[in-house]
Parts: C-alpha cells; structure tokens; sequence
C-alpha cells in the first residue's frame, strides 16, 4: 500500500520537476511599400538594360539601368538594402507553369547569368544602407526597377550597381 | 453460490464501513483511496500482466518520441549561430555535392571584412565533406561521412573536442563518437591504433571527439591536403567562417551575389540545419503518426484487459451499490484503479528508457544521433500512459454500472 502511494508521489513529482523550455519565437515581418529617401517619382530617361550594362558599364561612372528583381530564390540580401537585378528581356517562369518562386528564373536559368546585376543601395558618404529593401523601397521579386547609381564591374565580367535613386515602375 | 455471494458482500461492506465511516458524514460517500489501490493488490497476476502491457505501451512510446527529439536536437545543437558557410550555388541544401575552388577561402578572407581575426590568422576552415564507403578492420563497413580539414577547423567547428588520442597526422585519422554507429559496425574497430579504409588508401585511427551530440559526431576528420591526394580532387567543398557574435551575414551574401562567375552561396550553419529539419519534416510526421498508432493499440489492449477485470468484479460492483455507494463514486474508484496502475507503468517505463535507451545511438541518413529521452519524451509517455489509463477504465466501468444490482448480486 504504502509502496504504491510512494510510486504515485515519486511519479507526480517526476513529472512536475520536468520542466523544461525551448520555445524559439520564429518571425517573419512583412514588407510593406512606402516612399523613402531613395525613391523616385518619376521614370528617369534613357535606362539601359542590365545585359547591356555588362557589356558597356564603366567603373565608377553614373549609370541609369533598368530590371527585374530576381535571378535567384532569395534575391534580398538579409540585413543590407540590396538585391539582384535580371535583363527584361530574359522570361521568367510564367504563371501558369505553378512554380513557387518564378523570380529564380529556374525555367530560363542559362540566360541570367549574362544578364544579372548587383544593385546595393549607398548613402550619401556612399556606405551600403542597412535594412530590409523590400521595406526601403516598396519593392519585391519580380518589381521592374529604374536606379541611378554607379558601375563597378571586374575581370569577370560581374557587374555591381551602388545606386542612390530607385524608381519602381507601377504595378510590378 | 449463495454463501460466496454472502462472503463477498459481507468483505466489502466490512471493508468499507470500516475504513470510511469518517467520509460519510457528508454526502456524496466516496470510496476510500485505500480500496482502489488495494484492490489491485488482491489480483496479482492480473495487475502484473497490465502493468507489463502498459509499461510497454508507454516504453514504446517514449522511444518514438525520444528519436524524434534525437533527431531534432541533433540538427538543432550542430549549427553554430556565428559560422556561415559558403558552398556551391547549385549544391542546394546538400554539400556533399558542393564543390567550389580551392582558392576561395582566400578570395573571401582577402575581399570580406569581418570574419574573426587573431594573430593574423582567419577563423575558416575550408573543408571536404563526402559520403564514401569506409572497411573496418574485420571487413565489416557502410557508408560513412568523411571530413577532411585543416589545421584551423578547430577554431571554427567550436563543438568539437578531441577526448582520446591526438589531431590526425600524415596517414591518420580521428572518429567521431557516433561514427561506428553510423558505419553500423563495433565500435571497438574504431578504437585508437585500428585502421579503416577509405578511397583505396589505409588510415590508422589516431584520436576520438566528441561534439556535444551534433551531426559532427557521426563523422571521420581527415587531413585536408592528403584527402585532396587520396580523391585527386583540387576543389573543395565548401568553406566555414567564422564571424564575430551578433555580426551580420549581409556583406558575405553580398559578395557571393555579385561573384556570379563563382557560383557561391553564403548560408549561416543554423539555417542550414534548419532546412535539414524540415527536409526531415515527412520522417517527423510519420514518427508522430507511430506514436499515435501505439498509443491507439495501447488504448484497446487496456480497455481489452479491463473489460475482463471488471467482468470478474460485477457482484463486488454490485455489493458496493447495494451498501449504498453511488454509481458515481464507483466509477471513480474504478478509474482510480486504472490511472493508478497506468502511473506506476509510466514510472516503470521512464526509469528504463532513462537508464537503458537514453543516449543509445540511432543510425540514420545523415548520419547518426543519440537516442534522447529528454523531459519532453517522459511527459508525452506519462501523458499518453495517464490517458490510456483513465480512458481504459472508462467503458468497462460504465458498462458494468448499467446493470441491474439485483441481477448483478447473482451473476456467476
């Protein structure tokens, strides 16, 4: 009897002194457009292609190029206003095809390497802004995009855009 | 017939005016604690026979849930929040099949600010990971996980601790606690001074590491240089820094979008575990679904066995009534006797898969894991073992108490 009683104790207490927490909060905010420092209201004029900037961008020299957001599942660089930038020219998954993520051109994914572009976004002391993109500018994969900013390209053939100004065309 | 129906209603009124007679100055009468627990003690063979089926039950169920946390705290444990790893862009979220230029550990340290620096020396560890199949000894082997890395690993891979023996020299190299378990072979051919086989070349086993239960553990690290010799590889596959506490990943990320020509990725090693685990998700799923499969077979074995206790009980349920007991307060006493029993199987349960299965190692695709009972394993057994004896009890109770007391007086 008493052993029994003394089971039940001993198994409420094992149970009681148990406790352990591990709980790990797992967020994600959503981006929400709104009009910054960074932002155009206007179109500017005579943009060039990313696959044309590749080939004709020089270090250091202002340049207007216009594209898509994407090139990859994960275009947003986490933790810095920064993401890459594919040629219009270059299709991506269409709709109906039900991919997930059409930005990551995973259809066309042979003609993004020539035609992808680096887009960082600098202040005024020409520092990469920290932040999220998405929330700086209003703008998500497969945004069309016009910014203004200045060329760096290497031996590769890589092309990086430290740009101050995006406009985002409506509707994209 | 007559005279054992008298004996048993003289027993129990006996029994119970006796030890309850300060209960029922207030009404509701409930049975006494003592009766339900003493009960049990009055059908030996039969109460050992449920205690076995329930403690089985609750083992059974502990075990599952145990490999599920295993799984989970082993994939969890072995991302270390302040290494990021950058690998080939086409790998996907499987390194094994990664294979990036030799030179980019310099590339990176050269180009990114940022990554722990002391005395002029960078914390990365540039590494080869590769399934390959490894011989023992005796002949025995499988499948393994080969890391070969350098001399610097050690400042990164922060979890690995070398507790026997010494850092693998020309020809050597050190298992991982899990590793035998993971080649499904004795671990006593993994011991310092063995030799094992791998890419057509002997490796004597020169020390052993621990990792604080991570997927580390499963592996077999080899010198860098003479594995690159050994595969006539150049590449390697991927590269791990090192970065300082709260630092950001951004401008690595940075850099490996606009190398495009490299084809690189930077991915931190606890997001990376974290897209393992959900890779995992579906085996999860179907552990939890064994779990309740168990538990559902546990349920009808025990309302099985009580359905047959009861049946045996009809005249003592009956004579309780008869005294003036309320149905109620039976059912109680009755459900008493089944959370009771079921406790007491819990606690058996927990005790050995405590003593005896925790910690034992569980061989699996990526590697091998400790079998883990943690809290969270006790409670969901405990839990489970609780219900399946509070419901058990339930239905053979109720059906019990359905009956007529008069015809139940004279059931056989």
């Amino acid at each position: 009897m008493r052993i029994l009683n003394t089971l039940v104790a001993g198994f409420i207490l094992t149970l009681v002194g148990c406790g352990e927490g591990d709980g790990k909060a797992n967020t994600q905010a959503p981006s929400a457009p709104v009009t910054s420092a960074y932002t155009l209201s206007s179109e500017p004029a005579d943009a060039i292609a990313v696959g044309a900037a590749r080939e004709t961008a020089e270090n250091d020299k202002s340049i207007t190029v216009v594209g898509r957001i994407g090139g990859s599942e994960k275009p947003f660089v986490d933790g810095l206003a920064a993401f890459t930038i594919v040629d219009l020219k270059v299709a991506y998954c269409a709709e109906d095809e039900g991919c997930p993520t059409p930005w990551d051109y995973c259809c066309n994914q042979k003609d993004v390497k020539s035609n992808v572009a680096t887009v960082k976004l600098v202040d005024e002391a020409g520092k990469p802004v920290s932040g999220d993109a998405r929330e700086l500018l209003g703008v998500k994969e497969l945004s069309e995009v016009v910014v203004q900013g200045t060329a760096k390209r290497d031996d590769q053939g890589n092309l990086s855009l430290a740009v101050s100004k995006v406009f985002v065309r409506a509707g994209k | 017939m007559l005279s054992q129906s008298i004996l048993i209603f003289v027993a129990v009124t006996d029994y119970v005016l006796a030890s309850s007679h300060h209960h029922r100055v207030n009404s509701p009468m409930l049975l006494p604690w003592e009766y339900g627990i003493r009960n049990l003690a009055r059908r030996p063979v039969r109460s050992g026979l449920t205690l076995a089926a329930l403690s089985i039950v609750v083992l059974l169920i502990m075990v599952v849930v145990g490999f599920i946390r295993g799984l989970e705290v082993s994939l969890a444990e072995s991302g270390d929040p302040d290494v990021v790893l950058i690998y080939s862009v086409s790998a996907g979220e499987n390194i094994e099949s990664s294979a990036i230029a030799a030179r980019t550990p310099d590339l990176l340290t050269s180009s990114i600010a940022g990554t722990v620096d002391r005395f002029g020396v960078t914390f990365s560890s540039p590494e080869i990971y590769l399934g390959t199949r490894i011989v023992s000894e005796n002949g025995t082997g499988g499948l393994g996980l080969i890391r070969a890395v350098s001399e610097r690993s050690p400042l990164v891979r922060r979890q690995v601790r070398l507790v026997e023996g010494k850092w693998p020299g020309r020809g050597e190299v050190m298992a991982g606690n899990l590793a035998a378990a993971k080649l499904g072979v004795d671990p006593a051919q993994l011991v310092i001074g063995r030799k094992i086989l791998f890419e057509g070349q002997e490796w004597k086993i020169s020390g052993r590491f621990v990792a604080s239960g991570t997927a580390f553990e499963s592996e077999i690290w080899c010198n860098l240089p003479e594995f690159q010799a050994a595969t006539k590889r150049q590449d390697i596959s991927l590269v791990a820094l090192l970065l300082p506490p709260q630092s950001s990943s951004a401008e690595l990320t940075l850099f490996c979008k606009e190398r495009t020509d490299l084809e690189l990725q930077a991915v931190r090693e606890t997001e990376y575990y974290a897209a393992l685990q959900q890779y995992y998700r579906p085996v999860r799923l179907l552990a939890w679904l064994v779990v309740l499969l168990v538990a559902g077979a546990g349920l009808f074995a025990g309302m099985n066995m009580m359905y047959g206790a009861i049946a045996g009980r009809i005249r003592e349920i009956a004579t309780l009534q008869a005294v003036g007991y309320r149905r109620r307060a039976i059912l109680l006493s009755l459900i008493q006797e089944g959370v009771v029993m079921a406790a007491a199987a819990s606690l058996l349960a927990g005790l050995f898969a405590l003593s005896v299965l925790n910690g034992h190692a569980v061989r699996f695709t990526m590697g091998a894991f400790a079998l883990k009972i943690d809290s969270f394993a006790l409670i969901v057994g405990c839990g489970t073992g609780l219900i399946l004896g509070a419901l058990g009890a339930l239905p053979p109770a109720i059906k019990a108490l359905r009956q007529s007391v008069a015809v139940c007086l004279k059931a056989i």
